[in-house]
């Protein structure tokens, strides 16, 4: 009864909410889990059939093709061709065989079947077959068959070998990481600064400055991909530089990153309770003292929520890459090195998979090692009750 | 095979004269079906521009890239250039981008003749003149087509060749799989009117006939807009065809309307198709010709273009596991010939230098076409190039069609204005497989097609 006690004890409410968040999460993770199992199968497998279907021993049907006519040994009046129906190196059992594609499991396995024209055919379990004819074989390619195995549920790394060694894959990760740690920091240190300016310190037009950083956040990036990359050119020829460099991804990035970095952590910085940076006003304090000893410390949650914004967005960027970096073998950066992989047609689901576990590693790791900034802010909010 | 290749290297090196020792697929020279003396005649043209460097842009990624690549590899080895090749995902996007932004590559590789049109438009590419025009004319199969979809007219207003054929796709075909055909004792069709015969007939034993699938993302569609086009081909003259690209006759003229419901006979029967109607558009392109090779066959037949048997399983032998016949005629219009309906990629120069130009030179020559050749889906209308050097029959044969074709066409979908060719179009034919009737589907094509005047 110690069941029935301890549900009385968290209570019917707490339970159906416990159960909802067990679920959600569960649905939640469906397509993460399809996703890792798809990225451990073989391509032919995939296309066959569905990941769920990957832990239960399918019963496949197959081709296989018999040793060829001139292998054929006379034994008396007949002719026998034998062998094994598994020499590619692929095992299991054969349940039933057939020699027509359209009824491929005409016959169980162990059984020697009459085929017509004097030929007998013989496929056992282990696959080993006789198949024999009370004439000369005519000469030809070996005589098509038709199994139904029944295969162990297999899976594969050769998916993550592919990605992890293809060419060009380490220099691609090290661009990634040369384009998205700077592309994080530089705006968060202007937004950070802005905000500051534009809740604690008193100039005119200060309003103004923020309607207009928040209208900015409408302005789609693509559209501004041209005239930002003419100007690119323009400064590259002026200077004798190349445009597409990684001092150009940076600019862009932080660019296209500044109006919502600096309206999230002004709606934050505001927030801060004014008597503090009044008292240290009054200690005689500086804005900048301000700045770096009060307001930095304490919106660290916020910075650290931007960030992991800002980074998993840098990080999976294909497009501002493309265009500010541009598509050489050496500036490409890991989206591009994978997406390249898929070939012209795409539709490789094995190396996608595959690629997408590879990503994720990095964003995980960032994720992880500023959580619990985040989850520390939050919980000194709640303590202090706002 | 370590030997082999240290020997090509050497070998390459050598004849490289000094020049940056790449990796030649074929070691010059060696094996008589590559016409290795374009090559050491083009070499001997080219030895001016040594260490200048060379940017190309185009749409292959993947295998077609390393492909590609092997082919640039002559060309850097013959004059000592630093060509360099690159491809992005959204190369249509990022093409306008860059050649409106002033830092384009020296040569874009396009397959739409619609977006170069619009290139050229802007006087954002540099005419190849009449001599390249004169020169595809003469040595290209149905030369004065190819020609024509490489000719826009210039930001002056002025027609000028600017687009150069290199590589061409065969869209006229219905592949399958020959031991399949042989069990069931069917055989290759020869006219439309046996192939409609063939279908029933594989329906009355029990059997799905076709493969369709439209699904491509967002794309989806595309494949029947080449069921179409090859169904126009069929039913009409290669002058209606033009003028339908043109939008001179109409999309809801009956004559196409013909064509779409002649699409529909085949992919609107529910016995035809395998999954049945409902499949057809949520069914992927890439996943449609496997259905091919199920055991038993999910059907026997499949539409589509000479790239997809890339899209086989893995081990399939073309020729003897897979095979393609023509997409026939009806031969109840004898007077229509032999129409191939096609695509290719064009090479025009985006930033002019004395390497760009040396590069279309280098497409002129035989081994520039015989290097892919030899490898796997390339297709070239190049007369001078030896057909023996095709990797196999079953491209050869292909090629052989594309060489001889009475009327070679265009796809229709790359040539018509963007958001038709690639938008309704596409968007029409998943409305058309879906239920609704040819007539209406047209309408709506036209009604987009007349909102863009």
């Amino acid at each position: 009864m110690s069941a029935v006690v301890s549900l009385r004890r968290i209570g019917l409410p707490r339970l159906i909410v416990h159960a909802s968040v067990l679920v959600i999460c569960f649905i939640w993770l469906i397509p993460t889990l399809g996703i890792l199992v798809t990225s451990f199968r073989e391509a032919g497998q995939i296309t066959a059939s569905g990941w769920w279907t990957a832990f239960t021993g399918a019963a496949e049907t197959s081709a296989a093709r018999l040793g060829e006519p001139s292998t054929a040994k006379q034994n008396g009046a007949t002719y026998v061709i034998s062998g094994s129906v598994f020499e590619g190196g692929k095992g299991g059992s054969v349940r039933a065989f057939g020699t027509r594609v359209a009824a491929p499991t005409e016959f169980a396995a162990g059984k020697p079947a009459d085929i017509g024209d004097g030929e007998t055919l013989t496929i056992n379990e282990d696959g080993s077959y006789t198949y024999s004819k009370n004439a000369p074989f005519e000469s030809g390619r070996g005589k098509r068959v038709y199994l139904s195995v029944a295969t162990p549920p297999s899976f594969t790394t050769e998916n993550y070998r592919t990605v992890l060694t293809s060419q060009g894959i380490g220099q691609s990760f090290v661009n990634s990481l040369t384009v998205a740690v700077p592309a994080t920091i530089i705006p968060i240190l202007i937004a950070a600064f802005a905000a500051y300016a534009l809740s604690w310190m008193e100039f005119p037009g200060r309003a103004l400055i923020i309607a207009l950083v928040v209208g900015l956040i409408v302005v789609p990036l693509q559209m501004s991909l041209i005239p930002l990359l003419k100007m690119y050119n323009e400064i590259g020829n002026f200077f004798g530089v190349p445009s597409r460099s990684y001092a150009g991804i940076w600019l862009a990035h932080s660019a296209f990153g500044m109006p919502l970095a600096i309206y999230l952590l002004r709606n934050y910085i505001s927030g801060l309770p004014r008597e503090i940076i009044e008292s240290a006003r009054v200690d005689g304090a500086s804005d900048f003292e301000i700045f770096v000893k009060i307001i930095l410390p304490l919106s660290f949650p916020a910075l650290a929520s931007f960030s992991i914004f800002q980074f998993l967005w840098t990080w999976n960027d294909l497009l501002v890459a493309m265009v500010f970096l541009g598509t050489g073998k050496d500036q490409l950066v890991l989206t591009g090195a994978l997406n390249a992989l898929l070939g012209s047609m795409g539709g490789k689901w094995e190396i996608l998979t595959a690629s997408a576990f590879i990503t994720i590693v990095v964003p995980i790791i960032v994720f992880f090692a500023l959580q619990r900034y985040l989850v520390r802010g939050l919980l000194a909010g709640s303590v202090k009750g706002g | 095979m370590k030997a082999s290749f240290w020997i090509g290297t050497a070998l390459a090196a050598l004849l490289a004269g000094g020049a940056v020792a790449q990796e030649l697929k074929f070691a010059p020279g060696q094996d008589s079906k590559f016409t290795w003396k374009s090559y050491e005649d083009f070499k001997a043209a080219h030895a001016n521009l040594k260490g200048q460097s060379l940017t190309l842009f185009g749409p292959w990624r993947g295998e077609d890239e390393v492909l590609f690549n092997s082919v640039l590899a002559y060309f850097n080895a013959a004059t000592g250039i630093n060509g360099r090749y690159s491809s992005s995902e959204n190369y249509e996007q990022q093409i306008v981008i860059d050649t409106q932004a002033g830092s384009p590559p020296n040569i874009a590789i396009i397959p739409q003749p619609g977006l170069l049109a619009d290139l050229a438009a802007k006087g954002f590419l540099t005419s190849l003149g009449q001599e390249n025009s004169d020169w595809v004319k003469t040595n290209y199969g149905s030369g004065g087509d190819w020609i024509r979809y490489g000719t826009y007219k210039g930001k002056d207003g002025k027609e000028a060749y600017f687009g150069f054929p290199f590589k061409a796709d065969f869209k006229s075909m219905v592949w399958y799989v020959p031991e399949n055909f042989e069990e069931a004792g069917y055989e290759v069709p020869k006219t439309m009117e046996d192939l409609i015969k063939l279908s029933d007939q594989i329906v009355k034993d029990g059997g799905v006939p076709w493969c369709i699938g439209l699904g491509s993302g967002g794309a989806t569609g595309w494949p029947a807009t080449d069921w179409v086009e090859d169904m126009m081909l069929r039913t009409q003259k290669p002058e209606v065809y033009d003028k339908w690209v043109s939008n001179e006759v109409k999309f809801n003229d009956p004559a196409v309307i013909g064509a779409i419901d002649e699409f529909g006979k085949f992919a609107k029967n529910p016995k035809y198709v395998s999954g049945g109607v409902a499949a057809v558009a949520s069914t992927d392109f890439r996943d449609s010709p496997k259905g091919l090779f199920g055991i038993p066959p999910k059907c026997y037949l499949h539409h589509q273009a000479s790239f997809v048997p890339s899209f086989f399983p893995p081990d399939t032998k073309l020729g003897t596991d897979a095979d393609f016949f023509y997409l026939p005629t009806y031969a109840s219009k004898p007077e229509l010939g032999t129409p191939v309906l096609g695509a290719g990629t064009m090479f025009a120069i985006t930033k002019d230098s004395p390497t760009a130009k040396a590069f279309i030179e280098f497409l002129k020559t035989p081994i520039a076409h015989e290097v892919w050749m030899a490898q796997s889906s390339f297709l070239t209308p190049f007369k001078g190039a030896n057909p023996n050097a095709y990797a196999n029959d079953v491209l050869k044969k292909q090629g052989e069609l594309l060489t001889t074709a009475t009327t070679f066409r265009f796809d229709a979908s790359d040539l018509m204005p963007g958001k038709i060719g690639a938008g309704a179009f596409w968007t029409g034919m998943v409305d058309y497989v879906g239920g609704k009737d040819a007539k209406t589907v047209a309408t709506d094509i036209q009604k987009a097609w007349d909102g863009l005047k």
